[in-house]
């Protein structure tokens, strides 16, 4: 509950920038999953599982196959004001690892992969308008592809960190 | 002395039957002499080398590269400095080439290559096989440095029709190239040379190479007024002289720049589109160059591409506080497969001109949206499944399209 006030204060704050700055940095290293918006509602249960990857993508997956692939706060972050974001297209088959897409942000193309195989329904469209979207928000609003998985399983599978392991592998980075 | 000789040596390697053969700097080079340009000094020895490769007989001259008896003291010192320094001057195989990249360790590699399509496959195959584990620390850290001939190279988000005049680049002899990496088009001719860093994702860090760039500069030229500008690219008083890219992938990244040595910079205008041009309007998501004034690098003493690449190299060395290994990459040598594969790619229609983000266009009373290349709406549903580039040569074909639009 209170990750989620953050976080939506995060949002008005940019758009309005009046946020005290605690509450600002606190919502700025989140790289949990924001859980008002659509890969986060898409069911009502939410979420079955949400994982990450070393390449900093987050995955959200949903009972039914479904799920939702963007960038992590730390990699918006650490890659400044996004603007374009290449969307990958609809129907294309992606094994893990593929090319997904790539965010541009001050001169720099950064590419996005597939964590796990399976099928794009749709890239977000409203990015195309509004790449930053992906500096707002990277865990909500701004995500880049919603995916048919070709095995609800492969969240399990070891390549993939929880939100801890991610946490715990960024400050070994650095 | 060995200056004066080593200065003109690096334009062109001779690569026998598909085979690299050691490049040495005094002998092996066939130089063309402006005979106003010669020093007495060096007549003879100069003279020798036009007797040496005026003869068809290659084997010999190379023979004799190995036969230090009836060399010049000036050659033999090179030769001893090249044995020496085994790693200065050596043009590698292909195979080797795949040893260096994809073992652990930092090197320097500088391209003998002018093509723009070959360097940047190159840069490429460096930077895709590049080992970058997760478990250690990372200690590969690559500098590459190639010259392109003539070419106007856009990022590759960028709409090619709305940032270049690209009739009038063909016709001044400017190839057209779209790179990986993302920002803005820029001119490149022989006097302009590369530089690329590469290093891991997590250490990536926009402006580091450019302070690095700026302080190399600022020690070698005290008094001197170069600078980072706001957008971390490198300002000569208030004039670009350098502009920046960058690509992250698969846990690497590259700073790649341009530096203007003594390039032809009044043969760059009317190549790059101003921000507007009258009559007609773009929209779309692609990304918009930032128009800068620019200049050479050889107004403040730098006088040509070799002297700003050795400068960096060495600050380069003591930087990383490693005596790294330098290697020469020739075309033919060097070009397997992955290369030739990803230059095929850069040279494609599809990428240079299907490949950018989705636009409209208002002209002349029509508005065309084209998604990836292909002209997807129209008014009139006037070329619609045709290619934007086949779309736009047939309308300059007709002669009644006599406007002074610029597309």
């Amino acid at each position: 509950m209170i990750r989620t006030c953050a976080q939506s204060a995060l949002r008005a704050s940019s758009r309005f920038s009046a946020i005290s700055p605690r509450l600002f940095l606190r919502a700025q290293s989140s790289n949990a999953l924001t859980k008002t918006q659509l890969p986060f509602t898409f069911s009502k249960a939410g979420p079955s599982l949400v994982k990450y990857t070393s390449q900093h993508e987050w995955i959200a997956a949903h009972q039914d196959g479904t799920a939702f692939v963007g960038i992590t706060r730390y990699a918006a972050d650490a890659l400044g004001d996004a603007t374009y974001i290449e969307l990958p297209e609809v129907d294309s088959e992606l094994e893990a690892g593929d090319s997904l897409g790539s965010v541009e942000s001050v001169k720099s193309a950064s590419e996005v992969y597939q964590p796990l195989a399976g099928t794009v329904l749709e890239g977000n469209e409203s990015l195309n308008d509004t790449p930053q979207l992906i500096n707002e928000d990277p865990m909500g609003e701004g995500w880049i592809a919603k995916v048919r998985l070709n095995d609800l399983a492969d969240m399990n599978g070891e390549e993939l960190m929880s939100l801890e392991q991610y946490e715990e592998s960024l400050k070994e980075d650095h | 002395m060995l200056r004066i000789i080593r200065t003109k040596a690096l334009s062109s390697v001779p690569c026998l039957k598909g085979r690299c053969v050691r490049y040495y700097v005094g002998t092996q080079t066939p130089l063309e002499l402006n005979p106003a340009a010669q020093d007495e000094r060096y007549a003879d020895l100069n003279n020798m080398y036009t007797e040496m490769f005026a003869g068809d007989d290659v084997k010999s001259s190379v023979a004799r590269n190995k036969d230090k008896e009836g060399l010049s003291e000036i050659d033999q010192l090179n030769a001893e400095i090249s044995e020496t320094y085994d790693f200065m001057a050596k043009p590698i195989s292909g195979q080797e080439l795949e040893q260096i990249v994809k073992s652990p360790g930092r090197f320097i590699l500088k391209s003998l290559s002018n093509n723009p399509y070959y360097n940047l496959a190159l840069e490429d195959y460096v930077f895709l096989n590049t080992p970058a584990p997760r478990e250690s620390p990372f200690s590969s850290e690559r500098l590459l440095f190639y010259v392109n001939d003539k070419c106007v190279v856009i990022g590759k988000n960028q709409n090619p029709w709305r940032e270049l005049f690209l009739d009038e680049c063909s016709k001044k002899g400017y190839k057209f190239v779209r790179r990986k990496s993302g920002g803005g088009a820029v001119v490149h001719d022989l006097g302009n040379v590369n530089y690329s860093y590469l290093t891991s994702r997590d250490l990536f860090r926009r402006e580091y190479f450019n302070k690095q760039i700026v302080r190399w500069l600022t020690q070698t030229f005290p008094g001197v007024n170069v600078s980072l500008s706001p957008r971390g690219d490198i300002n000569l008083v208030n004039q670009k002289v350098s502009g920046s890219a960058f690509k992250v992938a698969k846990g690497k990244s590259y700073h790649h720049g341009t530096m203007l040595i003594n390039a032809d910079i009044t043969s760059f205008s009317g190549l790059l589109k101003p921000e507007c041009l009258e009559g007609i309007e773009w929209s779309g998501g692609s990304i918009e160059s930032v128009r800068s004034r620019v200049a050479n690098l050889s107004q403040m003493g730098v006088e040509n591409t070799d002297e700003f690449v050795d400068l960096c190299s060495e600050g380069f060395k003591s930087l990383m506080n490693e005596n790294m290994p330098v290697y020469w990459a020739e075309e033919s040598c060097t070009t397997n497969a992955e290369i030739l594969k990803t230059i095929r790619h850069l040279q494609s229609d599809e990428w240079l001109y299907d490949s950018g983000p989705n636009f409209t266009v208002s002209f002349l009373g029509r508005t065309i949206n084209v998604e990836k290349g292909i002209i997807k709406d129209s008014t009139n549903s006037e070329g619609v499944g045709s290619h934007f580039r086949d779309y736009v040569s047939l309308l300059k074909k007709n002669k009644h399209f006599k406007t002074g639009i610029e597309i």
